[in-house]
């Protein structure tokens, strides 16, 4: 079973991101600040990354930078309510940017692309 | 021209092979020509390129260069948009040291970031040649290239097994790369010579981000050479740029002053009637950090014999050296050295503030920053001796390192 992790400071999303990609049958770790996420890439090991933004404390971009840091190869999907990091440099490190919707099918479809392209070399 | 491009110097580099010389400072603060420092002919090319932008980036042992950047080369306005800075690394995207010259360039890809430049010139602080990087722009411009290379011919004899070779069409675009091949692929139009990387390159800036990214997340060696551009050429528009020397001699010159005896070749060059490398032209002028000496001066002119005569023959003496008694021949003189009475300096390169005591004899020799030579003391005659206390190398260049206490030999 793929494991994801979830980062998110919204605590109703959180939980919905949780049960959504749970019922999709994935293991589902959250973290609320970009601190814990890089310290739950480092000590856990993930498949994929669900990476907000806006967040208190280091921000989605500045975590991707310390999520590679402590592990390149894990891929990120910034998933975000705002267009306007796509110009972002460091953004360009996610496997792929989604502007968040209430509709989840987008972000369902990108997590199983990625991970079915990650598995022949895993 | 040059107002949307990034400079970036990569100036980190450890120049192990030059140790000691580069024991306390970085391989671009090495001091060449009496005068200069290495960074010094590529911040030159930099000024008489209209280059008005630039990053420093350093890493080891940056005090010395820091230092000299500063006091010499603080002359750009920045309310015309001007700037140089000098970049430690910041430890932002990464906890380690910069891994490669890509991965130098991934490391700060927030200070790119803050100016978003449509280009980036990237370039070494470690070479000495001349050249208008402002030309190899604009042929980056006219090709609309992803990523330009600065290339160097060599004669396909000399470059076979020794070098990275660039392939490149009739359009100097680059259709591959061999390294170090038995027999190398030539210059369209020149069946004698091969093309061989100087490691610069002028980057649109997305295209540059786009791989430095890609290539932090692989195992590689993080390098522009190795792994940057062989990724690129068959994807992206790749080209090469030919080396115009502006140094305007029959030989091109371009050296990466890779061991201590290219270094004292290199200098030694510059004490011939007509150098390879011209320092003296004004219209490619080289520019330095100096400290206000007096003059150089020579004392004793006693002809008769056992008399004192200090006099420097096929040499550069620099500001504030006095050449009191003693005689200077082949050798370069850094500011403020003293020669004294009855010693002999002979295709010898002396530092800021050596000072070489009287009856002293010095022969093929390197004597670093401040080092004091005692009266009587003989370095470069007896090399198995002088190879218990020094770097000694392979074609008997005596070098005596910063702080070190040269001791009396009778």
């Amino acid at each position: 079973m793929a494991t994801i992790l979830v980062v998110e400071d919204d605590k109703n999303q959180r939980v919905l991101y949780e049960d959504e990609l749970k019922e999709e049958g994935y293991h589902v770790i959250l973290a609320k600040d970009g601190r814990e996420a890089v310290r739950k890439v480092r000590d856990n090991k993930i498949d994929l990354v669900v990476l907000d933004i806006r967040m208190p404390g280091a921000d989605g971009v500045e975590t991707l930078s310390n999520i590679i840091a402590v592990n390149k190869k894990v891929p990120v999907i910034l998933n975000t309510a705002y267009t306007s990091y796509k110009d972002n440099f460091m953004t360009w490190a996610a496997e792929k940017y989604i502007v968040k919707s209430s509709d989840l099918s987008e972000l369902k479809k990108s997590i199983k692309e990625i991970l079915d392209r990650k598995k022949p070399g895993e | 021209m040059m107002n949307n491009v990034m400079t970036i110097i990569l100036a980190g580099g450890r120049g192990e092979r030059l140790y000691p010389l580069t024991k306390d400072r970085a391989k671009p603060a090495v001091p060449f020509g009496g005068i200069y420092r290495i960074i010094d002919f590529t911040l030159s090319n930099c000024l008489n390129s209209h280059v008005r932008k630039i990053n420093v980036f350093t890493q080891y042992k940056s005090i010395s260069l820091d230092r000299h950047i500063k006091l010499g080369w603080n002359i750009f306005n920045n309310e015309l948009g001007e700037y140089i800075n000098v970049i430690p690394p910041q430890q932002r995207t990464s906890e380690n040291w910069y891994m490669g010259t890509a991965d130098a360039i991934y490391q700060n890809i927030y200070s790119i970031e803050a100016e978003r430049p449509e280009h980036v010139m990237i370039l070494s602080g470690d070479h000495i040649y001349k050249m208008n990087y402002e030309m190899m722009f604009r042929f980056h411009v006219e090709k609309n290239a992803d990523v330009t290379v600065g290339g160097i011919e060599f004669d396909v004899a000399k470059a076979a097994r020794q070098f990275g070779i660039l392939e490149i069409n009739e359009d100097r675009r680059i259709i591959g790369f061999e390294e170090k091949p038995e027999h190398p692929k030539t210059i369209p139009g020149s069946p004698d010579k091969a093309l061989s990387s100087m490691g610069i390159y002028i980057f649109k800036t997305d295209k540059l981000m786009r791989a430095v990214i890609e290539d932090t997340k692989k195992d590689s060696a993080h390098d522009f050479g190795k792994n940057i551009i062989p990724g690129m050429f068959k994807k992206d528009r790749v080209f090469a740029y030919l080396f115009v020397d502006e140094n305007k001699k029959e030989v091109k010159y371009w050296r990466d002053i890779g061991t201590l005896d290219a270094y004292w070749e290199a200098n030694m060059d510059l004490i011939e009637v007509t150098p390879v490398f011209n320092m003296y032209d004004k219209e490619w002028p080289l520019r330095t950090y100096q400290e206000q000496h007096p003059p150089a001066k020579t004392v004793f002119a006693q002809e008769h014999k056992g008399g004192r005569v200090g006099a420097a023959l096929d040499s550069i003496i620099s500001a504030g050296c006095i050449i009191s008694g003693g005689k200077v021949q082949r050798s370069i003189l850094s500011p403020e050295v003293r020669v004294n009475s009855y010693s002999n300096v002979f295709q010898s390169i002396l530092m800021e503030g050596v000072n070489i005591g009287r009856h002293a004899k010095i022969k093929n020799a390197i004597i670093d920053k401040g080092v004091s030579i005692p009266e009587y003391a003989e370095i470069g005659y007896d090399l198995e001796k002088d190879r218990k206390h020094y770097t000694v190398t392979d074609s008997g260049i005596v070098v005596i390192p910063k702080g070190a206490t040269v001791e009396n030999d009778k």
